[in-house]
């Protein structure tokens, strides 16, 4: 039913089209700012849910592939015999297979949820829903793309709104949280580049009969990685050359570019400190898309990137990414158990959600990579939904220091219950959707290293200090008097609460809804671990 | 094979969630009706579960599973089932007779509270945690309810959120389980990967660890039990994990009574009971159970003496009795550990159902501030002195009989245990005797009127009464009948009479010295507090345990913490802030350099050159 619709451009670029009718719409009026903004955030959901609906796992992308030749340069170098010409191609290339489809949804959920919840944003509507609805076309043209030059583009895409959007409608610090943000974002950025270049001038090589074509396909580099003979034989009438094209230390090199690359965005100690500023500086509804999605490129880059393209490598260091995600898990969790801004502690309950996400790709067992995008999932879903509710305290409050909060429950019990379900499934409880990806995840590891992740798991008894600590200081105890008479959420708000509540409930019943989606998923790198690295 | 009702058994725990779902969408606009839709819903529950139980006993069914893949990955199937066997019919019955009761009850106690309807709501998704766990039929569902049925507890003890001391109690109770969750949970994974094909249901784990020199090797086994009973420490107030239940008493007093009789607390017991195969496999294991279980016995009997809250008396009153099953179970003997289990479940019941109505007539907890109550309150003093009786073992009440079949299965493993067992028991009859008397007995301290409960309150009473009066004697040692049809195997005639004749005496001795004491004033109350201050002191202060957790644990953690965010913001991001900083005081500096002085530049070309010359000259020469 999907046949000759090309649903991914029109997923990936329907928001750019709406941020160019928000350009065109009077500033002063709010109302139809935001009701056009809200209006493409839903129009790419509803695309998702019918991709939802019509994926099969077993064919995988392949019905949904749209690929066109995009740019080529002619080269006027002479690398190989018995060749005419040789030349640069990039590619339009999108697909969506069974990693992509779930962060596809994820985006789809928390957009729409951020666009509504952006009801707080109280200057300058027009430039915001513009950069607003930039940065998801950034989004899901990363997630969809698979040329290397069209990704590093979508990715760019995504830090530039982002800089604005911190810089001018976040708190007292934003400026210096928005700078942070592109620096280090954009160090991670050079050394992708850096990488993808390496890996276009010798991976991205395939010949015709007469000549020679150095892309940036994705696909292109994972059949020369998987059939180390197809670049033999292209290669075979010069001695040496094989060797040259990419050898042991060149891919050490490129692999370890690609780690930092995608290791900041996720972010991997001790690269985390920009996001920090990010979460308390930034305006919730941004953060909803920061903590929500943007974290989980990093995750998307190190699985398709990283595992895929470098299985032998990955393999190599699984010790070291599981050493670094118990880190991650240890560290994030404790030092969330001491802090007094309720927007700290979720910043480093993020951190150690993602060195949850780093156990289960250490693992490469197909258990622990799925429980990774699970995780991913589950962790976009329930920080969506606790700044959600941040965003509407802050309204009400004008603090979220947890010295300053209390007896919230009294004067709003709806959000107070909704706080309790986005912190219980934080800490992991069995029902809703944080359990599953832990759970998944430390099933994985613990096959291989069981030390690891026996340490790791105890980070599920800090999760449940941290978030009850701050959640019950928040929602318990006495009601100071200010407090007293406020309102609890309004229709607009409770909305997307009770949206994303219901989709965490849901998960966590019923995971197989999104573990099905990803069967067959991994397939590929599979095979590639047990054929080339023995398991 | 005609359908039956074991096949329906899922019903069971759907009922009162369906409440819980009713009434969380009808919101706070059910204050008239939300009570009888928890009624009704813990009702359905009963009946069925009594069909289902009496429906076992008559035609000795077999065991009837169910299951359904919950979540496939590659070729590895988790799976969500339910299974219904004697076990966990006896079980059924136990959890939602009890709830049921308690439902009712708190139809009265709780008719004041603006909350009501969310009150029953928690409770209708309590019982069906707790039902769940009784039904599953692996262990990771088991695993699933097992944290549904903490965090239940946690919402209803920290129900009253604005007492900062309930919030506190709420607080304590999820973390301190939850270290036992941890335990439950490695072991999982341990099982997980060392069972074959992945295998998760109890029915594989009994086989798999019945088979002598089975494919799990002892030291892993041992592993695994240890780490299982970490779990059920946690969740049943054994030592060291202990300290959360007494504190767990701010939660309204119904809730105390279904977190302390059938709910909660019974769970760790009932996981050991059900992955018996793996202790009975290590002979580490059941030693730890059993020296756990008999040192939390006396330990907490022992506290129970000097307290002065009714209902705290009763909390370490509830550890201490499980604290007999744990040693039933490592003693060997599953079919004592439930014996004692389900009759418990009714007198402890009963005695927070009777400390609420007493709190509910005399409007304190302190029981120095109480007495004379019997002449007031009929019924409430009638019913509690039975469930008294039947938790000092007197005959021939319930907890008579299932405790004298613990003290008989601790004799024949080791005399020691036994003793512990028997000093417990004394203590036991020494602190309930105290609590009656100084509350029933006595002149009135208050000037207020205490007043007899309503009916809807002392009919739960009367019930439980029964129930304590003649749960005992589905096992006694002269027709052991539960033990058989739990077990399948004829019970063993223990030496009963010796152990029959201690645990009597020392418990009459034990009711003898409170009278004495506290009625007839024969002995000063203050004999033992003057002449060893110090050790009633500790008594009274639990030990110090707390003090120590907060010193030893809490205390370092936290500067632990500050210590990492320390290095987080000063070392980390300190790293961060000096690169930033050095390469803008670098561009500085360069940019200080074009000041447009051509004598500036000469210089600088000038120190350049020189420069490279020496390089060049240096690559020369070396």
């Amino acid at each position: 039913m999907l046949d000759n619709v090309p649903i991914l451009s029109l997923i990936t670029f329907a928001p750019l089209v709406g941020s160019l009718i928000v350009l065109l719409l009077p500033g002063q009026r709010s109302q139809w700012l935001r009701i056009t903004a809200i209006a493409f955030t839903v129009i790419p959901l509803a695309l998702t849910l019918w991709l939802f609906a019509a994926y099969e796992p077993s064919v995988g992308g392949a019905a949904y592939t749209e690929h066109e030749t995009w740019l080529t340069i002619p080269l006027n170098k002479e690398l190989l015999q018995g060749f005419e010409s040789s030349q640069l191609r990039f590619d339009y290339h999108l697909t969506v297979d069974g990693i992509s489809m779930p962060l596809v949804i994820l985006t789809g959920i928390v957009s729409t949820m951020a666009a509504l919840a952006t009801v707080h944003i109280r200057k300058r509507w027009k430039t915001f829903y513009v950069l607003f609805l930039l940065l998801l076309t950034g989004i899901y043209g990363v997630f969809l793309s698979r040329d290397l030059v069209l990704f590093f583009i979508f990715f760019e895409v995504t830090l530039i709104p982002m800089f604005f959007l911190i810089g001018i409608w976040g708190y007292y610090g934003r400026e210096k949280a928005a700078t942070r943000f592109l620096v280090y974002n954009g160090l991670g950025s050079a050394a992708m580049l850096l990488s993808f270049l390496l890996l276009i001038a010798t991976l991205g090589l395939s010949a015709t009969d007469s000549q020679v074509i150095f892309s940036g396909n994705y696909d292109v580099l994972l059949a020369n990685l998987t059939d180390p003979q197809a670049m033999a034989n292209l290669t075979a009438d010069q001695a040496g050359a094989a060797e040259f094209l990419l050898n042991d230390n060149m891919r050490w090199g490129a692999f370890v570019l690609l780690m930092i690359a995608f290791g900041i965005k996720v972010p991997i100690f001790p690269f985390h400190t920009w996001m920090l500023r990010v979460h308390t500086e930034a305006p919730p509804s941004i953060v909803m898309i920061h903590s929500g999605i943007l974290l989980k490129m990093g995750v998307y880059g190190l699985i398709r990137f990283g595992a895929f393209l470098f299985p032998e490598q990955l393999h190599d260091w699984s010790t070291i990414i599981a050493i670094l995600g118990v880190i991650n898990i240890l560290y994030g969790a404790i030092i969330a158990c001491v802090q007094r801004e309720f927007k700290l502690v979720l910043a480093y309950s993020s951190i150690s959600h993602m060195g949850i996400v780093l156990l289960g790709i250490a693992s490469l067992e197909e258990v622990g990579l799925q429980g990774a995008i699970y995780q991913s999932v589950s962790h976009g879903l329930i920080s969506a939904l606790l700044f959600l509710i941040v965003g509407s305290l802050y309204e009400r409050t004008q603090t979220t220091q947890l010295d300053e909060l209390g007896g919230l429950a009294k004067s709003m019990p709806f959000m107070s219950g909704i706080l309790l379900v986005g912190g219980l499934a934080s800490l992991g409880l069995p029902g809703l959707s944080g359990f599953v990806g832990e759970f998944l995840s430390f099933l994985g590891l613990f096959g291989s290293m069981k030390w690891i992740t026996a340490i790791g798991v105890l980070g599920v008894l800090f999760a449940a200090i941290y978030v009850l600590r701050s959640i019950l200081s928040i929602t318990y105890g006495r009601t100071p008097e200010a407090f007293e008479n406020m309102k609890d959420a309004r229709f607009i708000e409770a909305l997307p609460m009770i949206a994303l509540a219901a989709l965490i409930v849901l998960l966590g019943v019923y995971p197989s809804i999104l573990t099905d989606l990803m069967q067959n998923g991994f397939n590929g790198l599979l095979e590639q671990l047990h054929t080339r690295v023995g398991g | 094979m005609s359908t039956s009702f074991a096949e329906y058994a899922w019903l069971v725990p759907v009922f009162p969630l369906a409440a819980f779902a009713i009434l969380t969408a009808m919101g706070k606009g059910a204050r008239k009706t939300g009570p009888w839709i928890g009624i009704i819903g813990t009702l359905a529950s009963l009946v069925l579960s009594l069909c289902i139980a009496f429906e076992r006993m008559t035609d000795n069914a077999d065991d009837y599973s169910k299951s359904i893949e919950w979540l496939q990955v590659g070729s590895l199937k988790l799976s969500a089932g339910f299974e219904v066997t004697n076990l966990t019919s006896l079980m059924l019955v136990v959890v939602t007779l009890v709830s049921f009761l308690v439902n009712v009850y708190s139809q009265g106690y709780m008719r004041d509270d603006d909350r009501i309807s969310t009150f029953f709501a928690y409770v209708a998704l309590f019982t069906s945690s707790m039902l769940g766990l009784v039904l599953s039929d692996n262990l990771l569902t088991f695993y699933i309810f097992w944290e549904l049925v903490g965090v239940c507890s946690f919402l209803l003890v920290g129900f009253w959120y604005h007492k900062p001391e309930a919030k506190a109690a709420a607080k304590k109770a999820f973390i301190v389980t939850r270290i036992g969750d941890l335990g439950l949970l490695i072991a999982l994974l341990l099982l997980f990967w060392y069972m074959p094909d992945h295998a998760l249901d109890f029915t594989t784990i009994h086989n798999v660890f019945s088979t002598p020199g089975g494919v799990i090797s002892v030291g892993i086994t041992t592993l695994i039990a240890l780490l299982i009973f970490v779990g059920a420490v946690g969740k049943s107030g054994q030592f060291p994990l202990h300290t959360w239940l007494p504190d767990a008493m701010e939660g309204p007093t119904p809730i105390s009574a279904l977190i302390h009789a059938a709910t909660m607390v019974a769970a760790g017991v009932f996981l050991v009971a059900r992955t018996f195969p793996i202790f009975e496999a290590s002979d580490a294991a059941m030693t730890t159970v059993a020296v756990i279980g008999a040192f939390t016995a006396i330990f907490a009997a022992s506290i129970g003496l000097a307290q002065n809250d009714i209902k705290r008396i009763l909390a370490y009153s509830t550890v201490s009795q499980l604290g007999y099953m744990m040693l039933a179970l490592g003693v060997g003997s599953v079919s004592a550990a439930m014996f004692h289990l389900f009759t418990h479940a009714f007198f402890k019941a009963l005695l927070f159902l009777g400390a609420g109505s007493v709190i509910h007539g005399a409007h304190t907890q302190d029981i120095r501030e109480m007495g004379g109550l019997g002449k007031t309150m009929k019924i409430t003093a009638w019913t509690f002195g039975i469930g008294a009786l039947a938790l000092s073992g007197i005959p021939p009440f319930a907890g008579f009989w299932s405790k004298d079949a613990i003290l008989a299965a601790a004799l024949d493993k080791n005399g020691i245990l036994f003793a512990v067992g028997a000093i417990a028991a004394f203590f036991t009859a020494l602190y309930m005797a105290r609590l009656y008397f100084l509350v029933f007995a006595g002149k009135p301290k208050q000037d207020g009127h205490a007043h007899e409960s309503p009916s809807v309150m002392t009919v739960p009473l009367i019930v439980l009464a029964i129930l304590s009066v003649v749960a005992g004697f589905v096992d006694t040692p002269f027709k052991g009948w539960l033990g058989e049809w739990l077990t399948g195997e004829a019970p063993e005639h223990h030496g009963s009479g010796i152990v029959m004749v201690v645990s009597v005496a020392v418990g009459l001795l034990g009711i003898y010295i409170g009278w004495l004491v506290y009625v007839k004033g024969t002995v000063r109350r203050d004999a033992v507090s003057s002449r060893a201050p110090a050790l009633v002191r500790t008594l009274e202060r639990k030990y110090y345990i707390d003090e120590l957790y907060d010193l030893l644990i809490v205390k370092p953690l936290r500067s632990f913490g500050k210590a990492l965010q320390a290095f987080d913001d000063y070392i980390v991001d300190g790293v961060v802030r000096l690169a930033g900083y050095s390469t803008s005081a670098l561009g500085r500096l360069n940019s200080r350099l074009q000041s447009g002085q051509v004598q500036t530049y000469a210089l600088t070309a000038l120190i350049g050159i020189v420069i490279l010359a020496l390089a060049i000259a240096g690559r020369r020469f070396w």
